[in-house]
């Protein structure tokens, strides 16, 4: 047993020792300040603090989180792997340093015998070993750890040396606190600058598929060996939008296993569960039961899970304004060391930001999708009206506008009866449908709209949080449909009443029971080629029309003798002409011009059987040929029943006919007057009509003079 | 305007132009009045023959029915306008009325409405003979009283059976069920 030394203050020895002593606790104390991280503060311990604690040997041990371990961090000078063997124990176990966390109290063993006297259950272990000094590593609101000291040889430890050993102790617990401290603080740095940077990249732009792609980019290796997002697909599926690893090739593997092994929706762990329960999931250690479970018989999949090196897990939910949109999903891998407390509640920061830019970002694609929609809506032809549940003008569309009369500044805003007081009258035919109902059926009703009359077709869907309704004036639409249903009916009409004609006429030569008179038999024959004649006019009339319209009438024009081209239509029409109706051509000076004999002589034959046909008391039909003002005019004028000027241009609309009262009765197919006007417009000429009701009429062709 | 009025031993060539018929010109109103002494008008009772009016403003239709009418022993009278018809059907009180629809003037739906409303004229059947073939046409032509409908073109003869037919089967007290038959069709001869 090496003695205590002489009494120190009585030697010069003593108290050159002390000092000496003094300064090296100076040193370490130097060391122990300058020490920033943990690990140089446990460097300091066992350097400079085993020195001047005159110890062979050092081990330091930490308290676990939850107070029931002890985990041993760093020792020199023991033989052996003890790290290995000792390197975790229980604060409850029969050992001077799980004894030491126990009681707070320093625990100084100056020899092995003292040792086994306390720790009788240590008896045999550790044969060579001598004194023991082991000392709390504690702090005022506790123990947070321990050190141990293994000296050469028995001591005895004296009160000086235990003071100087507990100091030591003390000083290395408050660096060790202020170097974890430190670190947790810089932990927290760098996770506000990594929050900060991943909070201006989800920032930076709208299209988060790929702000999120970068994200995860971002994450990898500060925060994650593996980082990956998922999105909620629209069908509900689970999308993934982004995994990043550092190795490029890896996550080709990432991807492939996703494929190849696609996430169990029904399971309890990961991104299924985190989507399906919007429940964050942390394991920070990811237990080596589930890692079977996965693998299951799939030798090649342990393989690859083997090679991943898992560790560590966070997944967490993507959600905003309660919904889940996606999950973010963190693994910890290889040397990233594994999952703290602090890692996932940054975690859960990362995610509800980037939750919200997701939110944010197709947010203002919806608002941006509804602003085209509405600018594309300026361009409809058709009216376009959205009123909200309550009834007021939310959208007013400019065809909406033109169609009421009413523009979308007045309607905007207003309820729509007080902006429109026939709107009840407009849709209250109208069937609302849901919008995944069929089609909505546009109902035609009539209207006055601002003193006009129209015809409006109205559609409505109703979607819930209001209603749309669509209008057309169909005005137009709906005059040419009864036009056409008219000449049908017309055209009908006349063609039928010939066929009966004929029909009938065949019909009656052929009875054989009467023996009709000879000039009933005439009659009939007479009768059949009258008819027959004007069955082919009408077709005729039909086709020709159909030809204009279709813009199929080639029109050669070539230099012709108009008053020749008058004769002989006047010489053809003499040979049926009623009696009482005299034919006469009257020509001045008349020059050869330019157009097409062929339509020119048309028009004339119907300008003058017209003029035969509104002559029923006779008169005289006359043609006046005449160049005047720069144009040759071509006149038929007679004597008959006149056209009222309210007539006058409509007499030239297709289809169109005279009041059968105002015409006397005559018939037609309403035809002849639109086909004359169309073949001289194509022969870049005029037609025209003057008439005096009771006293005749005058229709003009001015074609352009010379050729 | 024209009125001939035809004898089944007379006839009148088709043409209007050089007709040689009786012409009688008539006020068209309600109040208007024919003078008796133009016609000497026979009341139902006192003739035997049947009397038929045909009112078109197609002459050949008029000829058509006049000749194979008479061949059937009918009297016929004829009118080539609305008006006309009107006037001719009370002072005549024919059996029947042969009318066409699209006429000028009055046509013939103003003619039927005419006759349904004057108590003199109202239980004087009609058989529209028209050109109108449309559905809606049919359920007007009944809607008017009328008790027959034939579509132009018709077979002229059969038309003196239909007469006959038409009118045994109102002595026989069938006129609602021949103006059913009109939107059925049942009295379209073949053709």
């Amino acid at each position: 047993m090496i003695p205590a030394g002489p009494d120190p203050g009585l030697s010069l020895e003593a108290l050159t020792d002390a000092a000496d002593r003094a300064n090296r606790l100076q040193r370490v104390t130097d060391l122990l300040a300058e020490a920033l991280t943990p690990q140089e503060v446990l460097d300091a311990i066992l350097t400079e603090g085993l020195r001047a604690a005159e110890a062979r040997a050092g081990a330091i041990g930490i308290l676990s989180e939850d107070g029931e371990w002890i985990e041993l961090l760093a020792q020199r000078g023991y033989k052996g792997p003890i790290l290995k063997e000792w390197g975790r124990f229980a604060v409850s176990a029969e050992l001077p340093m799980a004894h030491v966390v126990r009681t707070g109290e320093p625990l100084f063993l100056e020899s092995l015998q003292a040792r086994n006297e306390l720790f009788p259950n240590l008896e045999g272990s550790g044969r060579d070993g001598h004194a023991l000094a082991v000392l709390p590593l504690a702090l005022e609101s506790g123990v947070i750890g321990v050190i141990g000291l293994s000296f050469g040889d028995d001591m005895v430890f004296s009160d000086e040396r235990r003071k100087m050993k507990i100091t030591l102790a003390r000083q290395a617990a408050l660096a060790l606190e202020r170097a974890r401290l430190f670190e947790a603080e810089q932990a927290a740095r760098q996770r506000l600058a990594f929050v900060a940077e991943a909070s201006e990249l989800l920032a930076s732009s709208l299209d988060y598929e790929q702000t999120l792609a970068r994200l995860t980019r971002l994450a990898v290796p500060r925060l994650a060996t593996w980082c990956a997002v998922d999105m909620v697909g629209a069908d509900g599926g689970i999308e993934r939008l982004a995994v990043a690893h550092e190795d490029p090739e890896k996550v080709k593997w990432a991807l492939e296993l996703q494929e190849r092994y696609p996430p169990d929706p029904d399971s309890p762990h990961g991104v299924s569960f985190v989507i399906r329960t919007g429940e964050p999931d942390f394991l920070p250690e990811l237990p080596e039961a589930m890692l079977e479970e996965a693998i299951g018989d799939d030798e090649e999949l342990r393989e690859i899970v083997g090679q991943l090196g898992l560790r560590s897990s966070i997944c967490v939910p993507l959600s905003a304004r309660g919904r889940t949109l996606g999950a973010l999903s963190l693994i910890a891998a290889e040397s990233h060391p594994p999952y703290t407390q602090a890692d996932f509640e940054l975690a859960t920061e990362l995610a509800r930001r980037a939750g919200i830019a997701v939110d944010n970002s197709r947010l203002f694609q919806e608002a941006d999708k509804g602003a085209n929609a509405a600018r594309a809506l300026a361009y409809v032809a058709d009216g376009v009206v959205l009123l909200d549940r309550s009834g007021f003008v939310r959208h007013w569309n400019p065809a909406a506008a033109t169609i009421t009369g009413v523009s979308e500044d007045e309607a905007l805003g207003r309820r729509v009866e007080s902006v429109l007081p026939a709107w009840e009258s407009l849709v209250s035919h109208v069937q609302l449908v849901r919008p995944d109902d069929v089609l909505a059926r546009p109902v035609t009703v009539p209207i006055t709209l601002q003193g006009r009359e129209l015809w409006v077709s109205a559609s409505g869907v109703d979607f819930g949080e209001g209603a749309v309704f669509a209008l057309r004036d169909v005005t137009d639409e709906q005059a040419l449909e009864k036009t056409r249903s008219d000449f049908v009916a017309t055209a009908s009409h006349e063609l039928r009443t010939p066929l009966a004609a004929v029909y009938g006429a065949v019909r009656t030569l052929r009875r054989e029971d009467i023996e009709l008179r000879e000039e009933d038999r005439l009659a009939f024959l007479e009768m059949i080629e009258d008819e027959s004649v004007r069955l082919t006019k009408i077709v005729d009339q039909i086709l020709l029309a159909g030809q204009l319209d279709a813009d199929a009438v080639e029109v050669e024009l070539e230099p012709c003798d108009p008053a020749q081209i008058a004769s002989t239509v006047l010489d053809s029409a003499s040979l049926h002409v009623p009696e009482g109706i005299s034919l006469r051509v009257e020509a001045n000076g008349v020059r050869p011009i330019l157009c097409d004999a062929n339509k020119l002589r048309q028009v004339l034959v119907n300008l003058v059987d017209n003029a035969i046909k509104y002559s029923p008391k006779g008169g005289s039909v006359e043609i006046r040929l005449a160049a005047e003002n720069g144009e040759f005019r071509i006149e038929v004028a007679d004597e008959g029943l006149g056209i009222p000027s309210s007539e006058r241009e409509r007499i030239f609309e297709k289809f169109y006919r005279l009041d059968p009262q105002q015409s006397g009765g005559v018939g037609g197919s309403g035809l002849g007057l639109y086909i004359c006007r169309e073949l001289v417009e194509r022969m870049n000429g005029r037609l025209e009509v003057d008439s005096e009701p009771g006293k005749g009429s005058r229709f003009i062709v001015a074609l352009p003079a010379g050729g | 305007m024209r009125t001939e009025v035809v004898q089944p031993s007379r006839h009148l060539p088709a043409r209007p132009t050089v007709a040689a018929g009786r012409r009688i010109a008539w006020r068209c109103g309600p109040s208007d009045e024919v003078e008796p002494h133009l016609l000497g008008a026979a009341s139902p009772a006192s003739r035997a023959s049947k009397r038929v009016l045909v009112v078109d403003d197609e002459s050949s239709i008029r000829m058509l029915c006049r000749v194979n009418l008479a061949a059937s022993g009918i009297e016929v009278l004829e009118a080539d306008n609305g008006c006309d018809g009107v006037e001719l059907v009370r002072r005549e009180q024919p059996d029947l009325v042969l009318l066409d629809v699209m006429m000028p003037g009055l046509d013939g739906w103003e003619v039927a409405q005419r006759l349904a409303a004057d108590p003199k004229t109202s239980r004087i059947p009609i058989v529209f003979l028209t050109a109108r073939a449309g559905e809606e046409d049919r359920r007007l032509g009944e809607e008017l009283g009328g008790v027959g409908y034939v579509v132009k073109p018709f077979d002229p003869v059969q038309i003196g059976n239909l007469v006959e037919e038409v009118l045994t089967r109102i002595e026989l007290g069938e006129r609602d069920a021949l103006r059913r038959g009109i939107l059925d069709g049942l009295l379209e001869p073949p053709s």
